[in-house]
């Protein structure tokens, strides 16, 4: 059992009206100190690498797409929220996607996806704004999940270091 | 010729203290998020100033719901009974003394001047609580109902020491009117004014000033609305005009209160070392006095938690009531000594 000890007040204390004054002195003093709210629509969120906003796939410099449409992220994903087709390719590789969708309501922005990844193709970038009047609009296809690897590249980066840990 | 400039007073007064009602919501809102270190509304024109507009036309538009088994007739009342005698007792505060504009005489700048002018606003207030009463009672919802109690019980053990206190100055200017209770303060030196009556004055004036928080249903007494236990209390069933009305009804209240305090303490529009200074000094005199009281309204409103019930009873009948006697027998004594 733990006896709580309570302080006896001080007369002082106990005519109540000085301690009220102490109070409206305080809040006097907070009118004019700095504000902390943010505008947000007009001030933006701070975001940095390791923000982890809305998955986007990465373009290579040279153009195609880095996803090899493997499914690993497909599979690795806890919301279900990634659908693949996939396609042959002229390239020097297996395959590439022919459908890559995300439906932005399901994602959970977990990153399950980005660690998945072999092929470094997609990452959590730096975009958190998701609006839109019908939910088929949410559903991102390839065109609008594609970003050049050149605006991925702090994100890029920084899962390098961190996966280089282990 | 009268009757015009009754008139013209009378839509004046009346546009002031709608106009400062219609600002106190704003500046409530205003100076609690600069408090909180918050910005406070500003979407709504420069600044926000036109946010109380914006609530006016949300207001009308809601729709108005009257729950089921409410008494009808009485739930109608309860918000004109809580705004009218607010308004109603703007009419015998005096602005200015004498005033003459254009070579046009105005005579004293109030609406009526009553000789039982102080005895009009403390019956006329006391009459408000009725709306909050009536408001809870026919709401048939258990929150109202206790709402409407807590008021009732609190306007019963605050009322008394209001008076008291109202009594005091009443004896130290020897008039109830209140243009003659100003005109014994307006004497050019500002150490006349009530509140400057050694002991008796600073007594009366902390006293009148924490009475008239419980008396306009403010914090830190503000059993009668009181969110986290009773929703919204006697208001909590009321929506539409019908609630935007028991607000402005609150806030014309604390405007009229404020003008009272003014008025009985402060030596309402005397100008310090200006014994006859011109009206439109007065008038700017008198909403700079009252304007520090509304700011004391919302300033203590966001400092101070709201007492419990109990210990606002033991406040009123314990500390106050008595206070109140013993702060009017010295003001017979200092009156009868001098």
């Amino acid at each position: 059992m733990v006896v709580v000890q309570r302080r006896e007040l001080t007369f002082w204390e106990r005519i109540y009206l000085p301690e009220i004054f102490r109070g409206l002195a305080i809040t006097f003093k907070k009118m004019f100190e700095p504000r902390v709210t943010r505008q947000y629509p007009e001030e933006a969120l701070p975001t940095n690498e390791v923000t982890r906003g809305q998955p986007r796939l990465v373009v290579k410099d040279d153009g195609n797409i880095a996803c090899v449409s493997c499914g690993l992220c497909e599979a690795a994903c806890p919301a279900y929220a990634i659908t693949i087709d996939s396609q042959e390719t002229e390239r020097f590789i297996e395959r590439e996607p022919e459908r890559f969708e995300i439906d932005m309501l399901r994602c959970i922005l977990c990153g399950f996806c980005e660690e998945a990844c072999p092929k470094e193709a997609i990452f959590m970038s730096d975009e958190l704004e998701l609006a839109n009047t019908t939910r088929q609009g949410l559903v991102y296809d390839m065109k609008q999940l594609e970003r050049p690897a050149s605006t991925l590249k702090p994100r890029i980066d920084y899962v390098r270091r961190i996966n280089d840990r282990w | 010729m009268s009757f015009v400039i009754i008139l013209i007073k009378a839509s004046l007064i009346y546009g002031g203290l709608l106009g400062t009602a219609a600002a106190m919501t704003l500046a409530e809102r205003k100076i609690s998020a600069w408090m909180q270190l918050r910005i406070g509304p500003n979407r709504v024109g420069p600044g926000g100033v036109l946010q109380p507009l914006a609530d006016g036309v949300k207001f009308i538009f809601k729709e108005e719901v009257t729950p089921d088994g409410a008494n009808k007739g009485l739930f109608r009342l309860g918000p004109i009974m809580a705004a009218a005698p607010a308004m109603l007792t703007i009419a015998v505060i005096p602005f200015a003394g004498e005033t003459t504009i254009f070579g046009i005489d105005f005579g004293l700048l109030s609406l009526t001047d009553l000789d039982i002018g102080l005895l009009f606003v403390l019956a006329l207030s006391g009459l408000s609580v009725y709306g909050v009463i009536l408001g809870g009672w026919a709401s048939n919802s258990k929150y109202s109902l206790l709402g409407g109690l807590r008021a009732s019980a609190q306007m019963v053990s605050y009322e008394l020491s209001l008076i008291m206190t109202a009594l005091t100055v009443v004896a130290l200017s020897g008039s109830m009117n209140l243009r003659e209770i100003v005109e014994v303060q307006n004497t050019g030196n500002f150490l006349d004014w009530h509140c400057f009556t050694p002991v008796v004055g600073q007594v009366g004036l902390i006293l009148f000033v924490i009475t008239t928080f419980a008396e306009t249903n403010r914090h830190p007494f503000d059993f009668a609305e009181c969110e986290p236990e009773l929703v919204g209390g006697f208001h909590t069933e009321y929506s539409s005009m019908k609630f935007a009305l028991f607000f402005l009804g609150e806030y014309c209240a604390m405007t009229v209160m404020a003008c009272l305090t003014t008025v009985l303490f402060l030596g309402g529009y005397s100008v310090p070392f200006w014994e006859d200074a011109p009206w439109i000094v007065q008038v700017g005199t008198f909403m700079t006095k009252t304007a520090f009281f509304l700011f004391l309204f919302i300033w203590v409103r966001w400092t101070l938690p709201r007492f419990r019930y109990d210990q606002l009873m033991n406040l009123g009948w314990k500390i106050f009531f008595p206070i109140a006697l013993a702060n009017l027998l010295l003001a017979g004594a200092v009156i009868s000594l001098s």
